[in-house]
């Protein structure tokens, strides 16, 4: 068979050195006799080259650098920390709020000198330590929403609208006397798939998932808390339900930036008419 | 605390001797030399929450590539979009409560950083904006780090061929938009265009497997 109709396929695999060696050879030796050929693969290698030049990235600045390590000493520090909690099973992430804050571009009141001082709220506590015995879930999949109707509070399951998020089912549970409903959700982080719960209780005060830091988004106010290491975050709506949204496995940038393309901010806002 | 402390210098000796490659993988993905600093930081702490998973003995850079594109295209968008709400939430609090500190103010804010924002949107960037995410992927995963087909593949979890085709037209996109900026900023002549260049790279059919194939029916009959 003629090498030239194949010519495009058969220059670029050559150029990237992905050709077997026999194919190498047989090409070469075509390239002899094919003017055309020999015209096409040196024009496509010059672009190549002047690509490749073209693309050369910058280096890393030296600041990058230093910013790497220090997240890597608070990530050592976080998990010699978390190492001294009996029921903490992994290592835990690193980002304290602080920085979880600053990468977000949150605002902080100057008022507020001290976040991670702040004691967060028992019931939030709760929620973290019942989220390590990993319970079997009632529901799966589809059916989620409704089984949370008909057996939990007319609410809907905070949606993410994004197929990186999906909602793997839920169980009924109770936090400090409450009834609860616990969901969990499966996230795509990096190469891994990390889960992600969130924990809704009925009837509580607006003040009850208080602590931590709190931030407002348009008519939502968050507030961002530091369990041992793991990030959680809180909101009561206007139907006093509270949401615990908190993950072993997130920083608290991470959860963050989930926790604020749900359909919360939506729903606060409709509230309000 | 020794098995902490030797799990660090480990992951200094394999991973961040890879820093300013993985740097350059960001740096050309995101277009944007602060949000390649984010995704760059972003993958390697996640690279050493990770670190029990990495298998010894394989290839680190390709396991750390593929933490920065997988990072790239799951997160990427995400990260976009809640940092909008955010800015919009900011602005809204700005507004209403006064004077505030903002928490990024030093890093994010200032004059210098902001020209260095503009000085290296240069053609180069223009060109990789103008490209379709996955040709940018795999032109940058090849041309940039090295990759074989092969390796590129795994990365972005497709067929050996679909990279191939991927990767013709992302360079093909990428030759034309730079021989375009030559022109018009007067750096080349305005050539004809070279031989087995007037089809549109759309049209032509890059497969190698085709090749072989057709290649051993030949060589059987
Ligand atoms: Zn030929």
């Amino acid at each position: 068979m003629s090498l030239c109709a194949s010519i495009d396929t058969l220059s670029m695999a050559y150029l990237d050195d992905e050709l077997a060696a026999e194919e190498r050879r047989e090409l070469e030796l075509h390239l002899v006799d094919c003017a055309s050929c020999k015209l096409h693969l040196d024009a496509e290698r010059a672009d190549l080259q002047l690509l490749r030049v073209a693309l050369v990235p910058p280096p890393a600045p030296d600041t990058v650098k230093a910013k790497i390590a220090r997240a890597l000493d608070s990530e050592d520090q976080r998990a010699a920390r978390a190492g001294r909690k009996r029921w903490a099973r992994y290592a835990l992430p690193a980002t304290a709020v602080a920085a979880a804050a600053a990468a977000l571009l949150l605002f902080v009141g100057i008022g507020m000198k001290q976040p991670h001082t702040q004691a967060i709220a028992t019931v939030t506590h709760e929620v973290v330590r019942q989220q390590t015995r990993p319970l079997p879930l009632e529901v799966q999949g589809a059916s989620t929403g409704s089984w949370l109707r008909e057996h939990f509070a007319p609410v809907e399951p905070p949606q993410f609208d994004e197929p990186g998020i999906q909602l793997i089912g839920a169980r009924a549970t109770a936090v400090q006397g409450h009834d609860a409903a616990l969901l969990r959700y499966l996230v795509n982080v990096g190469i891994n798939r990390v889960s992600l719960t969130a924990v809704l209780i009925v009837d509580v005060r607006q003040d009850m998932l208080n602590g931590g830091e709190a931030v407002r988004i348009g008519n939502l106010t968050l507030h961002l808390a530091d369990a041992d290491g793991q990030p959680v975050v809180t909101y009561v709506d206007d139907k006093r339900i509270g949401y615990v949204f908190t993950s072993e496995r997130m920083t608290m940038k991470e959860l963050l930036s989930i926790v604020v393309t749900s359909d919360l901010i939506g729903r606060a806002q409709q509230q309000l008419r | 605390m020794l098995a902490a402390r030797e799990k660090r210098a480990e992951f200094e000796r394999q991973a961040l001797v890879h820093t300013d490659a993985l740097y350059g993988a960001a740096y050309r993905l995101t277009r944007n030399p602060r949000d390649a600093e984010d995704l760059v930081q972003d993958a390697l702490l996640r690279a050493y929450r990770f670190w029990d998973s990495f298998e010894q003995d394989s290839n680190c850079k390709a396991w750390l590539l593929r933490i920065v594109t997988n990072t790239f295209i799951n997160e990427y968008q995400r990260k976009k979009r809640s940092r909008e709400v955010l800015d919009a939430a900011s602005a809204e609090q700005d507004a209403t409560d006064g004077v505030l500190v903002h928490a990024d103010a030093s890093d994010r804010q200032t004059p210098e950083r902001a020209l260095l924002d503009r000085s290296v949107s240069d053609d180069v960037q223009r060109s990789l904006d103008a490209l379709p995410d996955d040709f940018r992927t795999a032109v940058v995963l090849c041309d940039v780090q090295g990759l074989s087909y092969k390796e590129i593949a795994e990365i972005m979890h497709t067929p050996v061929g679909t990279v191939m085709s991927r990767l013709f037209r992302g360079r093909k996109l990428l030759a034309a938009a730079l021989r375009e900026f030559a022109t018009t900023q007067g750096y080349v002549r305005d050539e004809a265009p070279k031989p087995g260049e007037t089809a549109d790279p759309k049209d032509k059919t890059i497969d190698l497997d085709a090749y072989r194939a057709q290649k051993s029916r030949e060589g059987s009959s």
